[in-house]
């Protein structure tokens, strides 16, 4: 009897059928835990970065260029934007046919190919 | 037979390949020859332009004169300027053409061909009329390539002419006031108080997507083709700041309008559900940059227009191919219905992120240099409100191109959707356009960043030379990037990133497309209203005036009664003595 035990789950075995051959070594990429744990690679960069930041201070120092205070820029502007657009959606998102052109979706059936025809 | 094709606009040679392909008939035959006219043509014009200006050894060529209506007309004016915008556009042709290989539709071709046409005659135009014609052939030739996109395309389409015919027509009424008043049609530096230089720099900033004025780049750029909104990114819109940069260099205002056009699509952007929007959104913001340097108008700032004009046609045209591929392979780039789809396409993501980096001007990518030349010379200029904004900016950049594009569409969740990698011809083209991203921006004798400057437009390379390499510059910048990203994670994390749903968002075209659209049918229903209360009112008083001819003069009138003989008297006597009286008084 074979001691041989799959090393794959029914979905991975699924999962690499599917999967484009030069997507298959990357598949780890899509799964829940890289993703989850992708948050300590930007956050030791910008440790890392911020303490560059006094060896090598700027050519121009001004009142908000000591230190971290690029890594405070980039933080503070990307959130006001993430943050913002909450209220924003709200006072202006609107039915997407709400200017009659149905929906705004694009009628381009003749240009989707999902592959199954022929290329170029 | 090489003087003869130097000796006009190498745009003409791409309008004659657009009206030749128009002829070619659509088959599978034939459709290969317009294809190669689709790239030939503006390869051949490259390889024309250079020749023409390298063959003689003044700073500025000028050629192709024609006489019109009195009027001395160059249609060829070759110069530091001109050349660079000269070599993206056909380059940019060139990429255009291969990435729509597969396409076999005879309307895109022709109209790209003209449009590119257009775009490179009006950048070499010597004089106000040139520009002119050009700049209306550009838009009509693009507008086909909008409603390339289906019959709802249609209503985009006609806004977008509406809006380039606007700038056609003020471009021309302020061309004629300027010539008139100067003598002159040169289109040399104009500037705001030369007579028309108002309407001018209007026509120009509709084109260029001012702010109130930016909404016909988002409105028809995505509702375009798979192909189509690849090409449109291209031309309209750097042909404007071509025109800023020659026209109006260092007006103070175009400083605070690039400001404002830098931060304000970053909101937008973030709301959006559809990538092609979002992408076109980040147009605007692009337009920015470009704008605020060309506000500043100094040397720097001047050469960082020109460097961020070819690294924006490059990593916008990149991502909105890798869009448009997405497009073509599962039928639409709404991001709440994508996902995953690096295990399909991982080619297409590759390409993708390579865009993302060069517009988040991550180390080593195309924006890297070009952005950081436009923010160094604002901040020398001592704009520091505009640096801070356009600093602000580059952080919301990082928001909707850096991350939001490839994250939605190919990372994120998995949508299940299983499709094909891209074209072949669709990769070829974004190949060519990541490796162009990458390899002018890295220094050193293996890198293409000198070839970059030695294409810049200042005389004086050793005043404007700017060192982006610099290890504060590479770690401030990565600073920002690496923070942004972070708060990007974390606020998935926390549940704080707001979710992608399907939605209209409004902006400043609702004042015309909702406010606009229900002003007119008032003043529709008002008039139609008026003019049936007039008609009634008419009728009733001519229907009066006929009773009362009626009662008085008809058979049964009071005139035809019986009356005693004395009354006529006294009627008569009355009459008379009226007459009488009128008589002697007048």
């Amino acid at each position: 009897m074979s001691d041989n035990k799959p090393t794959l789950s029914p979905q991975e075995i699924v999962d690499r059928a599917e999967a484009h051959p030069a997507a298959v070594p990357f598949l780890w990429l899509g799964s829940h835990k890289t993703q989850r744990n992708f948050i300590y690679i930007p956050l030791a960069g910008m440790i890392i970065f911020s303490v560059l930041g006094f060896v090598f201070p700027p050519k121009y120092p001004t009142l908000w260029e000591y230190g971290l205070s690029y890594a405070a820029i980039g933080f503070f502007s990307y959130s006001f934007v993430v943050l913002a657009a909450h209220p924003l959606f709200k006072m202006l998102s609107r039915p997407e046919n709400y200017y009659g052109e149905d929906g705004e979706e694009l009628e381009l059936e003749g240009d989707v190919d999902n592959g199954e025809g022929s290329d170029a | 037979m090489l003087d003869f094709l130097t000796s006009f606009s190498p745009a003409f040679i791409l309008i004659a390949a657009g009206v030749l392909a128009a002829f070619i008939p659509a088959s599978n035959i034939s459709s290969p020859v317009r294809k190669a006219l689709l790239i030939g043509a503006p390869a051949l014009a490259l390889v024309l332009i250079n020749t023409t200006f390298f063959s003689q050894n003044q700073s500025t060529y000028l050629g192709g004169t024609m006489s019109f209506a009195g009027i001395e007309l160059t249609t060829l004016r070759i110069d530091n300027l001109s050349i660079i915008w000269g070599y993206i556009f056909c380059f940019a042709g060139i990429l255009n053409g291969i990435f729509g290989l597969h396409e076999k539709c005879k309307i895109t071709d022709t109209s790209a061909l003209i449009y590119t046409g257009a775009g490179i005659g009006a950048v070499f135009a010597g004089d106000l009329i040139t520009l002119f014609i050009f700049w209306e052939l550009l838009a009509l030739s693009s507008v086909f390539i909008v409603w390339r996109g289906g019959p709802k395309s249609y209503p985009a389409g006609m806004r977008y002419l509406a809006m380039h015919i606007l700038s056609g027509v003020l471009l021309l009424a302020g061309l004629v006031i300027y010539g008139r008043a100067t003598g002159s049609y040169a289109f040399n530096n104009i500037g705001l108080d030369a007579p028309g230089g108002w309407l001018m720099l209007l026509a120009f900033g509709i084109k260029a997507g001012f702010p109130l004025l930016h909404n016909w780049i988002q409105d028809a750029y995505p509702r375009s083709s798979v192909t189509g909104t690849v090409i449109l990114s291209v031309f309209t819109t750097k042909l404007a700041i071509y025109a800023l940069a020659r026209g109006v260099a260092g007006t103070e205002m175009l400083i605070y309008i690039g400001g404002i056009m830098a931060v304000f699509p970053v909101f937008f952007a973030v709301l959006e559900n559809d990538l092609r929007k979002v992408l076109a959104y980040s147009l605007n913001n692009q337009l920015g940059f470009m704008v605020a340097g060309v506000g500043v108008g100094s040397t720097l700032a001047l050469n960082g227009v020109a460097a961020h004009v070819v690294i924006d046609i490059l990593f916008k045209g990149l991502l909105f191919m890798s869009m448009g591929a997405v497009l073509h392979r599962v039928g639409t780039t709404k991001a709440s219905e994508l996902g995953g789809l690096f295990r399909s396409m991982p080619y297409t993501a590759v390409f993708c992120m390579i865009g993302a980096a060069a517009i988040s001007a991550v180390p080593f990518f195309g924006g890297f240099v070009s952005k950081s030349m436009i923010i160094a010379a604002v901040f020398e200029d001592g704009q520091f409100i505009v640096f801070a904004m356009l600093l602000f900016a580059s952080a919301g950049v990082l928001e909707h191109s850096g991350i939001k594009v490839p994250y939605f569409a190919f990372f994120a969740h998995d949508s299940g959707k299983r499709v094909r990698e891209a074209p072949w011809n669709m990769l070829v083209a974004m190949g060519i356009a990541a490796f162009f991203c990458i390899y002018l921006a890295i220094p050193g004798p293996f890198g293409g960043m000198q070839y970059l400057y030695n294409m810049l437009p200042s005389e004086v390379a050793g005043e404007a030379k700017f060192i982006p390499y610099s290890a504060d510059h590479v770690v401030f910048q990565m600073q920002l990037i690496m923070a942004a990203v972070f708060a990007f994670a974390l606020l998935k994390r926390v549940g704080l990133y707001p979710p992608e749903r399907r939605a209209q968002i409004l902006d400043f075209d609702w004042t015309y497309r909702r406010l606009g659209l229900a002003l007119v049918k008032w003043i529709s229903a008002i008039w139609s209203r008026l003019g049936a209360f007039v008609t009634y009112m008419l009728k009733k008083f001519f229907g009066m005036i006929g009773r009362r001819i009626y009662q008085v003069f008809s058979p049964a009138g009071t005139f035809s009664q019986d009356a005693p003989s004395g009354i006529a008297a006294v009627l008569i006597s009355g009459m008379l003595a009226a007459v009488l009286l009128v008589v002697y008084f007048f």
